[in-house]
């Protein structure tokens, strides 16, 4: 099979409901934006490969499938991921006190050098505006995370919020990788199960049954 | 928080439990609103994975309160290391003094419960341990639905059997088998002979070789074949997972199971989930959720009732925090079904010993990090086989230099007498020096329990009430997925089980979409999936 990227990083989007975690999703890889609060029925994840210093890098984003809605979302999500996105929204208070929360739920679930960033969305909102971007940058200090107001709507810094990101993610994989004798990750070795497996002859059981 | 939970639904399942999970999954993938409740703050019921302290918390809730766990009793927890351990102490005194030292060859590593409670998070325990057959009925739905992508797998790397009062790898390989001098040439073409023989059985056609089998039991049968003691142990226990009473064409189905899975994706025919089979229930769950289904633990719920409204048609109604819940049909995990539910209650068949241990090494060394099944035979005639499961660091079971170690039969007195013995002749179960060499494993902490077995079919007293039974003593996840597909069939006749959901590549929106501003990007020609380049 051809090479078709170098890097593979599972992101997640998490935050309260309704603060546009899809919306940037999808503003990001199909740079499209729904008007219509797009309920997150069906959406799994979304892949965008970007070119991040001569490297190609997949990005794989997962949204929360509505499972945030009453906090259950599942502790498999977070299996595996390399990056956070947090989410909320800076016309609605409550979804920026819930960050903490989110943060702590992170921590009890992800691995714990997990890359974390803070998004404060809908900044197009001015007018509704409820947590101000000073407010917000105070909170990324005090987790020591990025932070940057976005507006999914407008397009606005979701490029570059997925970019620094992953740049955070590429640099800090790249120093593990210099300082680790084997370059393997722990995890080497758990693989996906799929139908394609080497396809062998229509298998009479003697070919499979290696007993003998 | 919850008051906004809507309260009409087509399906409500009750419980995270694994038949649950997967009928939620089916329900919501073809359409029906489903609601999917818990009573507790975590996914799996019964078949949950815990962190270590999640494991705490449970031990406690269930042992303060014996009437919630109504599935689970017995349960022992037992240390055999301090509270805290001298190596921690120096730790702190003199870290970074001598670090060439301390790089050039690490001492094994003194646990203390404080290291547990420390690294908590880094342990994956399940409650209800399962390998899956690399040609079952659950990795052939996993893929045939697309579920696969949710989880990850490891490749069991060896099955050990007990013969002659030590471990013994079963040859599983072609590769094994050069190697192996337990079997000889002449037994090698009796295996291949007799082996043939039972690929070649269906059930449909009782074929001439297994017509007269009927009421003889599988070791019967290996000894007719003229098979030696030695053969005989390895098919009947390691292969068929036997007892010396096992009627012959269960042991013939189980064998044939075995050999069917050999092949597809590593040196044995089993896979175990990474993180746990706990991992598995969730991984539905999310498919349920991805097509439309709510979720909301922590959600006990108090009072079920059926009523008829107009046309004969019967609802379900649930009282749940004060709110009122309806539904068409109702699905419920057994340990969140009101008594009155059921009927008749369960029979009290045989019940279920387990054991969980956590030792500082591998039951039999090996260079790289094993993943092992055990099958223990039976130590006297009417006496069950335990299966036993060893997982290490790299399932995401345990922290480095540890492995988790499952034991799981049939109860026959209570899971510490039944299983006790065993341990015993594995690990080294003295509590004593954790840096000693030893030939055994150290026991670091165990937990013994018993848990109902209440996998036996459930009836319900109302046809849009279904019943999910709880996890049985088997190896695999055959049985819940059978019962899983068989509640969906009521509840949806005539739909389709599970069908494969779409890649999120080939979801094309039709909505009204406004575009935002132009912007250069990269080209993703990526059609193949997420295989990594090599």
């Amino acid at each position: 099979m051809a090479k078709t990227y170098d890097y593979l990083f599972k992101l997640l989007l998490i935050g309260d409901s309704g603060v546009g975690k899809t919306s940037i999703l999808f503003r990001f890889s199909e740079d499209a934006f729904n008007i219509s609060f797009i309920s997150t029925i069906g959406i799994d994840f979304k892949i965008r490969t970007i070119d991040l210093d001569g490297k190609k890098v997949k990005l794989q984003i997962w949204d929360t499938a509505g499972q945030e809605r009453f906090r259950t979302i599942t502790t498999a999500y977070y299996r595996g991921s390399m990056g956070i996105m947090l989410v909320y929204d800076v016309t609605n208070e409550k979804s920026f006190e819930n960050i903490k929360n989110w943060i702590r739920n992170i921590e009890e679930n992800a691995s714990a050098d997990v890359e974390k960033m803070i998004l404060g969305n809908k900044c197009d909102l001015e007018a509704k505006r409820q947590v101000s971007k000073e407010r917000g940058e105070q909170l990324a200090v005090e987790y020591q995370i990025k932070f940057i107001e976005t507006s999914a709507k407008d397009s606005l810094n979701v490029e570059s919020a997925f970019y620094t990101l992953a740049r955070d993610i590429k640099a800090k994989m790249e120093k593990k990788q210099k300082e680790a004798s084997n370059p393997a990750g722990a995890r080497s070795g758990a693989h996906q199960i799929r139908a394609n497996e080497q396809q062998r002859k229509p298998t009479s059981w003697l070919s499979r049954c290696s007993l003998l | 928080m919850d008051d906004d939970l809507p309260t009409d639904f087509q399906v409500i399942v009750v419980g995270t439990g694994m038949v649950e999970s997967i009928v939620a999954a089916a329900c919501s993938r073809i359409g029906k609103n489903v609601l999917h409740l818990d009573s507790s703050d975590h996914y799996g019921g019964l078949w949950a994975s815990y962190n270590f302290d999640g494991l705490q918390k449970f031990i406690k809730e269930v042992n303060s309160d014996p009437k919630r766990q109504l599935q689970v009793y017995n349960l022992a927890e037992k240390w055999y290391i301090e509270k805290e351990s001298a190596q921690d102490e120096k730790k702190e005194e003199g870290g970074e003094e001598k670090p060439e030292e301390a790089k050039a060859e690490p001492a094994k590593k003194v646990w203390s419960q404080a290291n547990f409670s420390a690294e908590y998070r880094k342990f994956n325990i399940d409650m209800t341990p399962k390998l899956l057959f690399s040609r079952g009925p659950l990795v052939e739905l996993l893929i045939s639905s697309n579920i696969a992508r949710y989880a990850e797998f490891r490749c069991v790397t060896r099955v050990l059997t007990w013969l002659n009062d030590r471990l013994m790898p079963v040859p599983c390989s072609r590769a094994d088998v050069f190697a192996t001098e337990a079997v000889g040439i002449v037994e090698k073409r009796q295996l291949m002979k007799m082996l043939t023989s039972i690929v070649g059985y269906n059930e449909e056609e009782m074929n001439n070789e297994f017509k007269d089998w009927n009421d003889k039991t599988f070791k019967e049968y290996l000894a007719h074949k003229g098979l030696t003691p030695n053969l005989i142990h390895y098919v009947l226990y390691a292969i068929a997972g036997g007892t010396n009473n096992m009627p012959c064409l269960e042991g013939v189905k189980e064998c044939k199971k075995f050999l069917m899975s050999l092949g597809r994706y590593g040196n044995t025919p089993f896979l175990w989930p990474m993180y746990g089979s706990g991992e598995l229930p969730q991984c539905f769950c999310r498919l349920c959720a991805v097509f439309g289904g709510v979720y909301c633990l922590n959600r006990p719920i108090d009072k079920v009732q059926t009523k008829t409204v107009d046309e004969g048609k019967t609802v379900v109604t649930i009282d749940s925090k004060s709110k009122t819940l309806n539904c068409d049909h109702l699905v419920i995990g057994i340990n969140e079904c009101p008594k009155d539910l059921i009927s008749p209650e369960p029979a009290e068949s045989s019940d279920i010993s387990k054991a969980v241990f956590i030792t500082n090494g591998s039951i039999m060394k090996n260079d790289k990090e094993p993943l092992t099944l055990l099958r223990f035979p039976p130590q006297s005639d009417d006496d069950h086989a335990v299966t036993v499961l060893e997982v290490g660091p790299a399932t995401g079971s345990c922290p480095k230099g540890l492995f988790v170690v499952y034991f799981i039969t049939n109860k026959v007195k209570d899971a510490e007498s039944d299983l006790m013995g065993i341990a015993e002749k594995i690990f080294d179960m003295s509590g004593g020096d954790q840096t000693a060499e030893s030939e055994k494993p150290k026991c670091l902490w165990s937990l013994f329990y018993n848990v109902k077995d209440t996998s036996a079919a459930v009836a319900s007293v109302a046809d849009c009430l279904h019943v999910c039974s709880g996890p049985d003593a088997g190896l695999d996840f055959d049985r819940a997925v059978e019962q899983a597909e068989q509640i969906f069939k009521k509840i949806c006749p005539g739909e389709e089980f599970l069908p494969r959901a779409p890649d999120p590549e080939e979801i094309v929106f039709e909505d009204d979409v406004t575009h935002g501003p132009e912007f250069q990007r990269e080209h993703d020609d990526e059609a193949d999936g997420d295989a990594p380049k090599e």
